[in-house]
């Protein structure tokens, strides 16, 4: 067994989320908050598009499949929706997050809600 | 053909936005009378013929995506039909009711729908992911700066929730190589090593128990359903129906890992601490909106003791309580709003007479309170009962009338905006709600005594499950309730009056950081609880 051959696309991927989840809950500005999602959101493509990867196998798509060891596709359709909605999810954090700054100036999540009812 | 219940919503939104020069109110009225009658059609074929499937690919079962009606799913579909079509009409003539708004809140119901029937794991965390992105742009559709906060605070935490279910999918997915619920329940019994289940279960977990806003995931919860600016209409989804997608898809999930593990007690637990969390924050509360919200947190908590305590009848107590709380509720927020639009404020304590200015919202809001509190013959009490029905365990006993006592003493608090004079000056008062909507709540509030008057019979109605609740035992209950006001009055006037703790208490509250760490904490918990215990 080669050193390095525990670093496989699954473990990275999880690091990669808790990476993001350490960020998320340590950082206070929401455009980190933002960034952090994003990489937790890449860890988990990753982990999916590595899923029961073993080496040698082609992909399933282009070419005469008797034989040979093909990837399945499943993981890979699923992220693709995923990556759309990441993607989706990411414009409207952001585009939350600069109205709420131009029109507010705040960029950092506050400590305490004002919630006393009658000054509404 | 159950998609058309999915896609139905859906092309009515878009038709709106393409005819949005011309009055489409009419049309989606139409449209959602149309949905209610078919989702009836469905609920009738389900329980005369049994469960319906409807494959969306010639693949065989177990691959293809599968929309599902069983008897649970059909009740929650009928229920999701009946509200929004009330809500529509509610929002009738409303000023918010524009282009816009209808077409959220038709993808909205879409959405909802979707979640109930479908059983494909990676649907139900797109549906969840739209609806998380529709929901939060509905919060803050006022553009208000504190909407705006409680908006991105629920849309940036439902975001990284949903996070953890799209790992645990993958997870899963590596063990079975399958992602349709049904198939995956049946699988499971053959994996070799349970140990590899756990990971998944766990993350999986940590995103439903964040629909569901148990403590302690539930810091969310009373941000979005009671932000000021919201309308009326979107809080009462929320609280009525749409945090129910939580508690359906707890139902399915334990279901599907029932062979393998079984963690009821830790959620019967985290149920019972919910609630009565729940309830001592909503004491502290003297805005209306946060009073309801927090109410709900309770009674999610109750749902939750009901599901899981192991006895038939509990559970489908607890199914009931869906119902009934999605009822109430809805009603009550509903109500609300109006109250709020008429005095110009949320404050408990500046508001007086509502029962003799707006009659029709008053006993509404009256009927919602009885309902809520589980006085006899109304609604709440019926699932309350089923619920208390199921352990005698003097410990449980103990808790749900302590759970029950702690609901009447903060809806006593609201009653008191029902009474008393009226202080408002008679120039300040804004023009009367419109008739419709004033109309339409005090129907909700009938609703909820006629669906507890007729009680067994609903039940056996919705869920086929015959139950006599009328007995000597239901009515005991009664005089228990009656016992309980003058406690719950004498701890209100003694205590939650006087004491200062409870107004600081009800301040707490985590930042965002926190809830995010909190949901961590959680899924290590559950980690460690099934790596230890199992």
């Amino acid at each position: 067994m080669k050193p390095l051959d525990f670093i496989t696309g699954e473990i990275v991927g999880i690091l990669l989320f808790f990476i993001g989840l350490y960020g998320l809950m340590t950082k206070k500005t929401i455009v980190k908050t933002i960034m952090s999602m994003s990489i937790m959101e890449s860890g988990i493509f990753l982990f999916y598009i590595t899923i029961n990867y073993t080496s040698g196998s082609v992909p399933p798509i282009g070419q005469d499949l008797s034989g040979v060891n093909y990837v399945d596709p499943v993981p890979s359709a699923l992220m693709i929706t995923a990556i759309v909605i990441g993607i989706g999810v990411t414009a409207i954090g952001l585009t939350m997050f600069m109205h709420y700054k131009q029109k507010h100036g705040i960029t950092h999540w506050s400590r305490n809600r004002n919630q006393t009812g009658s000054e509404h | 053909m159950l998609y058309l219940l999915v896609i139905g919503p859906i092309l009515a939104g878009i038709m709106n936005i393409l005819f949005s020069k011309k009055d489409t109110r009419l049309f989606i009225v139409g449209v959602q009378v149309a949905q209610f009658l078919y989702a009836l059609r469905i609920f009738i074929q389900v329980r005369t013929d049994g469960t319906i499937f409807n494959f969306m690919s010639d693949v065989p079962d177990g691959l293809a995506i599968t929309l599902m009606a069983d008897i649970i799913s059909s009740v929650f579909v009928l229920l999701t039909t009946t509200i929004f079509l009330m809500m529509i009409l509610f929002a009738f003539h409303k000023e918010y009711f524009n282009t816009q708004f209808a077409f959220l809140f038709l993808v909205l119901q879409g959405l909802i729908i979707s979640l109930f029937l479908t059983t494909d794991l990676f649907n139900i965390f797109v549906m969840l992911e739209v609806s998380t992105v529709v929901v939060a742009i509905l919060i803050m559709f006022n553009k208000e700066k504190q909407a705006i906060y409680d908006g991105m605070i629920y849309f940036f935490v439902n975001v990284i929730g949903t996070a953890f279910l799209l790992l645990g999918i993958g997870m899963l997915y590596r063990t079975t190589g399958l992602l349709d619920m049904r198939a995956i329940s049946v699988a499971i019994t053959e994996v070799e090593n349970p140990q590899a289940l756990m990971l998944p279960f766990a993350l999986m977990m940590t995103t439903l128990s964040l629909k569901t806003a148990v403590v302690p995931l539930f810091s969310w919860l009373p941000k979005a359903h009671g932000t000021p600016s919201a309308p009326p209409v979107v809080s009462a989804i929320l609280s009525g129906l749409f945090i129910k997608t939580g508690v359906y898809m707890f139902i399915r999930f334990s279901a599907m890992f029932e062979p393998v593990i079984q963690v009821q007690e830790v959620f019967f637990v985290i149920g019972f601490i919910t609630s009565i969390f729940g309830f001592i924050m909503a004491m502290g509360q003297n805005d209306i909106k946060m009073i309801l919200a927090y109410s709900t947190v309770s009674q999610i908590g109750l749902i939750m003791i009901g599901l899981n305590m192991g006895s038939d009848i509990a559970y489908w107590g607890a199914l009931f309580h869906v119902v009934s709380h999605a009822l109430f509720k809805s009603t009550l927020f509903l109500a609300a709003g109006q109250v709020y639009n008429q005095y110009g404020t949320r404050d408990i304590r500046q508001i007086r007479g509502v029962l003799r200015s707006m009659p029709l919202s008053g006993m509404a809001i009256a009927f919602g309170i009885l309902g809520v509190t589980g006085a006899p013959l109304f609604n709440g009490s019926i699932s309350k009962y089923m619920i208390s029905y199921g352990s005698y365990r003097p410990i449980v006993q103990l808790g749900l009338n302590l759970i029950n006592l702690g609901t009447i003493t903060y809806f006593l608090k609201f009653g008191t905006i029902l009474f008393g004079k009226d202080n408002r000056a008679e120039e300040a008062k804004p023009p009367k709600e419109d008739r419709l909507s004033e109309l339409l709540v005090f129907i909700m509030g009938g609703l909820i005594l006629v669906s507890g008057l007729l009680g067994p019979i609903s039940m056996d109605l919705l869920f086929g499950y015959e139950i006599e609740v009328f007995s000597t035992e239901y009515f005991e209950k009664g005089i228990v309730y009656a016992l309980m006001i003058v406690a719950a009055a004498g701890i209100y006037n003694g205590v939650v009056k006087q004491s200062g703790l409870l107004d600081r208490i009800s301040h707490i509250e985590l930042t965002f950081n926190g809830v995010i760490t909190a949901m961590t904490g959680f899924f290590l918990f559950m980690a460690t609880y099934l790596y230890v215990f199992l």
